[in-house]
């Protein structure tokens, strides 16, 4: 099922308000969709373009803008999304590993040491090299180059949750894909035998997937509790009340225990299959690589751990 | 290992683990309150139980220590069990008819629990809860009018006397042997029970003992509820690690007990200890509140422990990080904990979930002692304001070793989630 089949019943518009065409910020529809679209290997440049979208619906009485949302919402634009590098003077600022990029006729680029974003809306502002070093072969993405000084600015802060959401969306994404290997390697331990008995039946692998199905129920835990962060309403009258600081903290706990444990998991899935692991293109092999990129397009643990350690005030403690 | 391995928890300390169903027959059925019913309940009931511990709790004199230091210690914390009770707090959810509250809810066995560990409060083991659900489950209606009443006094303490050397996960190879008296006047009990929780103050045991040895190993098993002063018993405590003696080996030798003694049937103990009959299930979401202060002591102490150059832990970014990573590990684990109490309100427990709760519970606890150990290490000195939580952090050091292995060792847990979650055959 391709993109526009997808946008038809209404993917894009999970995190956009209703007066501007969505469904408000169903952050819950939103991570169940990434959820299943990593179970299926999808190739959807869902995070990226929802957390665009976001951010673009924030800004008001801009025709450029609603333009793109609109095509958004239809199906017929992408807004990819990513993270630039700082201007070294060289004249242009690359951007790399921008989720969506090769296919996007729009781009969101944060630049957050300035506080800014900045908006493309033209393909031929920036050229795009596809990765070369991505793992990841059932998603595209690209490295943008853009010259210093074109883009439109936008306020970092004016862009709602786009960048919590972005985080949300590729941990929700890499826990499609443990869920999914997690449950084919459980029947696979139980199918297949060796020395008579099902090698499941021996505590050298059973032990070791009741370890990861206790593991990935923390995260698919957490996952949830982050989105549930996302609509106070819904969280019942028990939770304090929630500010931007609650959905920034458990979205970076939620993507650190993600991006941190999913690799590792699924590499252990690939080992507990044996012969399998010789290989980098069966099924197994698929996911793993696309749970690293998802690390990496979160900018790896080290990212919500820097934000982890703000937002708990470690820093700076003296 | 051996391919029969029990699959229930072994007898020491299980019982907030259990997962079957309760066959407490004897349980009042009572309606069940809509969520918001159940948590105002829930806020009155913590409000009380708060005051109440603030005006007569008895300290815990260390995590899992539970042995009065002296008599008069013995004294307070008997006074307190007993108040405990009186107040309907503990044994709150028995039948009405002997002393339970007609408006228990399970939420307000969570709440105790928590506010007993908030207020560093005497709590009592979860298999002291067991032996009395085992009376009212299985007991005789003497037993139940004779002994139940003692333990809301707090006249009675009991302990198991369950695991032998050569029985502790897999329970049903225990050896100790119950025989016909040569008078025909019960039985004469010798053996070794080993790993018995309380059984050098307890007043009375549940004692498993094989009366017919020609039959399978789970079926020759006898429950008994007998006193501890019974002529024949040597009673040997076995100091620990952490210094304390939580632990007795218990030594039988020809003790004489009769048909007053069984509880249930004849060869029935199996049933006995594995239906799992705590109805205090959700004593298990306390573990949830000991994860939160463990954290709170993790970083209470990286910011007392100072390096050379006066700086502390804390302002490292290498400290930082192994924070971090245990905090998102405190989180998910306090997540499991939750996702599992909101099952048991509900009634809706999967048989999975205590094991799952155990595994992640004890096995993070003790990574997190083990991190604290790390950065006190590391430290030159420690701020002595915080010489109480540096000692805390040693004792759970050794102790949480100990949560890995009593109520069903992690790797008897691993087979449990490995069969009853992921469906895979027994290992």
């Amino acid at each position: 099922m391709g993109w526009p089949t997808l946008a038809g019943i209404g993917l894009p518009a999970f995190c956009v308000p209703e007066e501007r065409g969505g469904f408000g910020l169903r952050a819950d529809a939103a991570a169940a969709s990434a959820t299943e679209l990593g179970a299926a290997l999808h190739g959807a440049p869902f995070a990226g373009l929802t957390a665009s979208a976001h951010a673009l619906a924030q800004i008001t009485g801009d025709a450029v803008v609603d333009e793109l949302l609109e095509g958004i919402l239809g199906g017929e634009r992408i807004c990819a999304f990513g993270r630039l590098s700082p201007d070294d003077g060289t004249g242009t600022r690359t951007a790399r590993q921008v989720d969506g990029a090769p296919a996007a006729d729009a781009l969101l680029l944060l630049d957050p040491r300035r506080e800014r974003a900045l908006l493309f809306t033209d393909p031929a502002d920036w050229q795009s090299r596809p990765l070369t070093d991505s793992f990841d072969v059932s998603r595209s993405g690209a490295d943008v180059t853009v010259p210093v000084g074109a883009g439109r600015e936008l306020e970092l802060g004016a862009l709602g949750h786009a960048v919590e959401l972005y985080h949300l969306l590729l941990a929700a994404d890499a826990l499609g894909s443990v869920r999914r290997m997690l449950d084919r390697t459980v029947a696979y331990a139980a199918q297949r035998h060796t020395f008579g008995r099902p090698i499941g039946a021996t505590q050298a692998v059973q032990h070791r997937l009741a370890d990861h199905a206790v593991r990935a129920r923390g995260m698919s835990l957490l996952v949830a509790e982050a989105v549930r962060h996302f609509d106070p309403a819904a969280s019942g009258d028990t939770a304090p009340p929630d500010e931007g600081g609650g959905i920034a903290r458990w979205v970076s706990l939620a993507g650190l225990s993600v991006s941190s444990g999913a690799p590792h998991l699924l590499h252990d899935l690939l080992q507990l299959t044996g012969g399998i692991g010789f290989t980098w293109e069966y099924g197994l092999h698929f996911h793993e690589r696309r749970v690293r990129q998802d690390a990496r397009l979160a900018a790896n643990p080290r990212a919500a751990l820097r934000s982890l350690v703000l937002s708990e005030g470690w820093t700076n403690v003296r | 290992m051996s391919a029969d391995t029990d699959t229930q928890a072994s007898g020491d300390t299980q019982a907030s683990t259990d997962t079957q169903a309760s066959g407490d027959a004897d349980r009042d059925a009572g309606a069940r309150p809509d969520a918001a019913g159940s948590r105002r309940s829930a806020d009155a009931y913590r409000a009380e139980i708060r005051a109440f511990i603030a005006e007569h709790g008895v300290p815990m004199p260390a995590e899992g220590v539970r042995v009065p230091r002296d008599a008069e210690h013995e004294r307070e914390i008997r006074a307190w069990l007993a108040a405990l009770y009186a107040g309907g707090h503990l044994g709150a959810g028995w039948p009405v008819r002997w002393g339970g509250r007609a408006d228990h809810l399970p939420v307000h066995d969570l709440v105790l629990m928590e506010e007993l560990i908030l207020g560093d409060a005497y709590r009592p083991l979860d298999q002291v809860m067991l032996a009395a659900h085992t009376l009212i489950a299985f007991g005789s209606e003497e037993q139940k009018r004779e002994l139940l009443p003692k333990i809301r006094s707090g006249e009675h303490i009991w302990c198991q006397l369950f695991s032998e050397p050569e029985a502790g996960s897999d329970l049903a190879a225990l050896r100790a042997r119950a025989r016909p008296a040569p008078d025909g006047d019960g039985w004469l009990v010798s053996g070794q029970k080993i790993w018995s929780t309380d059984a050098q103050w307890a007043d009375m045991g549940t004692l498993l003992a094989r009366t017919d040895p020609d039959v399978g190993r789970h079926a020759g098993i006898t429950a008994f509820a007998i006193p501890m002063n019974l002529p024949g018993m040597d009673i040997r405590p076995i100091r620990e690690m952490t210094g304390h003696a939580e632990f007795c080996e218990v030594f039988l030798d020809d003790v004489r007990v009769g048909p007053e003694h069984v509880l249930g049937e004849v060869n029935g103990g199996w049933k006995v200890v594995t239906s799992g009959l705590a109805s205090e299930r959700a004593f298990v979401g306390a573990n949830s509140v000991q994860l939160e202060r463990m954290f709170t002591d993790l970083v209470t102490i990286a910011r007392a422990a100072r390096f050379d150059d006066g700086s502390a832990a804390l302002d490292h970014e290498d400290v930082q990080a192994k924070l971090a990573e245990a905090l998102y590990r405190v989180e998910e684990v306090r997540l499991i904990v939750r996702d599992t109490v909101e099952r048991i309100l509900l009634d809706e427990e999967h048989p999975s979930d205590g094991p799952v709760g155990k595994l992640a519970f004890t096995e993070l606890n003790v990574a997190l002692t083990e991190l604290a150990m790390e950065i006190i290490d590391s430290a030159v000195t420690i701020d002595p304001s915080a010489a109480d939580v540096s000692a805390r952090l040693h004792h759970n050091f050794l102790w949480g070793r100990a949560m890995t292995i009593s109520g069903g060792a992690s790797e008897i847990m691993r087979g449990l989630v490995g069969r009853q979650l992921l469906g895979l055959p027994r290992a």
